[in-house]
């Protein structure tokens, strides 16, 4: 039986080192299709990205098995299905139902940063649970709250590229407007936006190339619906934790440092759908308010967890 | 909604304070090495009120606040709505100034197009008025009505939680194996929080701990701690046994018990020249365990203090639950995790002189002298000769434990739920709904009508481009179009 789970456990931990490797072929692969827009390499990066994927929801499942319970006890557990739900959505609900392609790259960086966080912070090796997680609320909970996260994670990561973009855009305007013939040749004013570089733009050396991204509405309204899909599950989330908190410890609000985040997230995301629907408060104003709540779901995870005491510091189980 | 807005999120911002700050009602140690540590800033966030930020008059007032600013958002909104659902669709003049708008030809008459319209519609789930040759349709009341009562839910929420809390109470029962809790003011330990409209009714219920039980695995990993109790009437006639452990409390009367914690109680009895002054279970505190040792290696600490004697006489005592361990640190100087009983054993010191605090629970020997040590495995006996005093002979006949439970009321709790039950009800419209219109109108034409189509969604305005295509060719064949003339789209950006 101990070998069995052993046996298991070490499967779990091959499947996660392959998941970071191809999740980071994958991305390169899917920046150097953004580059060189070479269909060729579209096809390759997604055929490494749902590799990885199935990699990563092998690491879930085998550790599932090597715990006997659900693999989702540990911050490091919780992280890897964080990663493989963020792939996914991306995969499936970014590029499968919203065709477009770009964010997938970024979603990618995203997973291998959590995974690679998660493998050197704090890396458990497979075991029971302690007795306050071991309800089936953990079922529920915890699977509400991945979701919601890697749904917020998406976002977030589509309305940091809509800033990127959104700016871009606004000086590529101003720049036909105002800029005088270069060298003298003149601007096509006729070419697409996208086309002008803008070397003293300090966003181009972080952000990718002009042209890379699709326009900024389009990553508006991804950031937005998914955002929008995500509140309802967040939402239900802090529901269920608020029950099993209530026959865990005795009473269904606390202000423990979890709760008090997760209502501050969901609260922020909540300001950022009304803005969504204020008069002036549309496009920038509001992206900006979702990068607080982005910021704020990842205080929620990473920093209730790991610095600030409460009963829901689970970095081991 | 803009006021409604900015006070939820200063609330967010008041509520992160209370998490990075320690607070009173959960660790009000932290609290005062914090105001040790900050000379300057502590006293200033005191007297904010930020190490009590959720109990604050200022959190408080904005939480009022809020709800003072939503009803004034949500009546206007509630009354408009009823109004709107009670009022039929109205018809449209301009149907080619719409964001959708398609004409056709059909062979059917004005009417006969009007009332087809009317049916499809309404198979549509659309609400349906009709004028002549004119038909309104309109979609989508549940968009609004969904997010009014997500948004009312919360004042439910806020019944809930003031009535609940208000009327309640929570507290801590330690109770003894063998021993019978009841529920009664003074048998609280520490703390008894109230709601400020608790009546004070104690119920009387009696609580008996059978046994408890804690099990871990090899690695030390607790898997599950229960308390066996028989569960006692006012009266103090039995009425059910219950298992309460993690994650299961019990309700009882009112009351929700729920497993919070444990420790050793020895039985150890203290006689003075044959006199029996002592017999009872010392409920014993864990000492802190150091940086990377394990608390469960730690010994654990009580006292007995006997004040019948002249001078008065202290024993403190030190309980290793697994005399292995402390065997094992004594020879190699490792820490070693006790999880089972395994030949208790008590280190003891005598103390004499004035004691100054009869307590039980404070075990520092302030002020006493030390007379000597000694120590007692389970089921043995040691003599002590205390000068002035006489012979003091300890036994230590047996280890039990003890079991701290969370006894709380909270009427508000269904309350509470159903207010979050509707919370998410009304969220799912409220967010994916879209309210939609459309309008028809047919006119007289040589071999039928000429039907014009006009409409317009608030959201999700791809997903309607699809759906008034599908209303259009409904129309055109539901009446049968004669000319294959193509709908026209008229789109403004």
């Amino acid at each position: 039986m101990i070998a069995a789970s052993d046996a298991w456990a070490s499967t779990s931990s091959r499947a996660f080192d392959l998941t970071i490797w191809l999740y980071l072929g994958a991305m390169v692969l899917s920046f150097a299709y953004l580059a060189a827009r070479n269909e060729r390499l579209w096809i390759a990066a997604r055929v490494v990205a749902i590799a990885g994927a199935i990699a990563n929801l092998v690491a879930i499942v085998a550790r599932g098995v090597a715990a006997g319970r659900v693999p989702w006890g540990n911050m490091f557990e919780y992280s890897t299905v964080l990663a493989f739900l963020v792939v996914a959505g991306a995969l499936i609900l970014v590029e499968g139902v919203g065709k477009v392609k770009t964010l997938t790259g970024f979603a990618l960086m995203f997973a291998v940063l959590t995974l690679a966080i998660a493998a050197l912070f704090f890396p458990v090796p497979p075991g029971p649970l302690q007795p306050a997680l071991n309800s089936y609320w953990i079922k529920i909970h915890v699977v509400a709250a991945i979701t919601g996260s890697s749904l917020f994670a998406i976002g977030g990561i589509a309305t940091i590229l809509f800033l990127f973009k959104d700016r871009s855009e606004r000086r590529t305007l101003a720049g036909v407007r105002e800029r005088p013939p270069v060298m003298g040749g003149a601007i096509d004013v006729d070419a697409p936006h996208d086309l002008l570089p803008d070397p003293e733009d300090p966003g181009v050396a972080a952000a990718p190339r002009r042209g890379i991204l699709p326009p900024a509405a389009i990553l508006d309204r991804i950031a937005y619906r998914t955002i929008a899909f995500a509140f309802p599950i967040w939402t239900f989330a802090v529901i269920a934790g608020a029950i099993w908190a209530q026959d865990a410890w005795g009473r269904y609000w606390g202000w423990d440092p979890k709760e008090t985040w997760s209502f501050v997230t969901w609260t922020i995301f909540a300001g950022y759908l009304h803005a969504r629907s204020t008069a002036g408060w549309k496009g920038r104003r509001a992206a900006w308010i979702a990068i607080a709540g982005f910021v704020s779901l990842l205080i929620t995870y990473y920093a209730v967890n790991l610095w600030i005491v409460g009963l829901h510091s689970y970095k081991l189980g | 909604m803009r006021t409604a807005l900015v006070l939820l999120l200063v609330l967010a911002g008041g509520a992160v304070i209370g998490s990075l700050l320690p607070q009173i009602p959960n660790s009000p140690q932290r609290v005062g090495q914090y105001l040790d540590d900050h000379g300057f800033w502590g006293p200033l966030f005191f007297r904010a009120g930020f190490f009590d930020v959720y109990g604050s008059w200022w959190f408080v007032l904005i939480t009022t606040l809020l709800f003072v600013s939503l009803a004034a958002c949500l009546l206007p909104r509630t009354r408009a709505l009823a109004r709107a659902a009670r009022q039929r669709p109205v018809q449209a003049r301009e149907l080619d100034g719409f964001r959708h708008h398609a004409r056709i030809t059909v062979g059917a008459a004005p009417d006969a197009v009007a009332s087809g319209t009317e049916r499809l519609l309404r198979r549509r789930r659309y609400r349906v008025a009709r004028d002549g040759a004119g038909v309104a349709g309109e979609k989508g009341v549940l968009r609004e009505a969904g997010s009014l009562l997500f948004h009312w839910a919360f004042f439910l929420l806020l019944v809930g939680v003031i009535v609940g809390k208000g009327t309640g109470f929570t507290g801590r029962a330690v109770v003894t194996e063998g021993d019978t809790w009841i529920d009664a003011v003074p048998n609280y330990q520490g703390e008894l929080r109230t709601g400020r409209y608790f009546d004070g009714g104690h119920t009387g219920i009696g609580v008996r701990l059978i046994d408890f039980q804690d099990s871990y695995r090899r690695n030390g990993q607790p898997i599950d701690f229960v308390s066996r109790v028989t569960l006692l009437d006012a009266d103090g006639a039995p009425v059910r046994s219950a298992a309460i452990r993690v994650n299961h409390p019990a309700s009882f009367d009112g009351l929700r018990i729920f497993q919070e914690g444990f420790g050793w109680a020895p039985v150890v009895t203290a006689a003075i020249e044959g006199d029996r002054l002592w017999s009872s279970p010392i409920q014993m505190v864990r000492d802190d365990a150091p940086e990377g040792v394990p608390a469960t290696a730690m010994p654990w600490r009580g006292a007995i203090k006997l004040t019948a004697p002249e001078p008065d006489v202290m024993i403190t005592l030190e309980l290793w639950p697994d005399f292995r361990a402390l065997a094992n640190l004594q020879l190699t100087g490792r820490p070693t995790p006790m999880l089972v009983e395994f030949d208790p054993y008590v280190r003891y010191s005598v103390y004499t002189g004035r004691i100054l605090d009869p307590a039980r629970s404070t075990i520092a020997p302030v002020g006493l002298q030390l007379i000597g040590r000694g120590q007692i495995h389970a089921a043995g006996a040691s003599s002590f000769s205390v000068p002035e005093v006489g012979q003091l002979r300890l036994t230590f006949p047996e280890l039990r434990h003890y079991s701290v439970l969370l006894v709380s009321r909270d009427v508000g709790v269904p309350v509470v739920l159903a207010a979050a039950i509707l919370v998410l009800v009304g969220l799912l419209p409220a967010l994916f709904v879209s309210r939609r219109k459309v309008w028809v109108r047919a006119e007289r034409a040589p071999g039928g009508s000429t039907v014009e189509i006009g409409g317009f969604a608030l959201q999700r305005r791809d997903a309607f481009e699809e759906e008034f295509e599908r209303i259009v060719r409904a129309v055109e064949t539901s009446t049968g179009a004669v000319v294959a003339r193509p709908p026209e789209h008229v789109r403004t950006p």
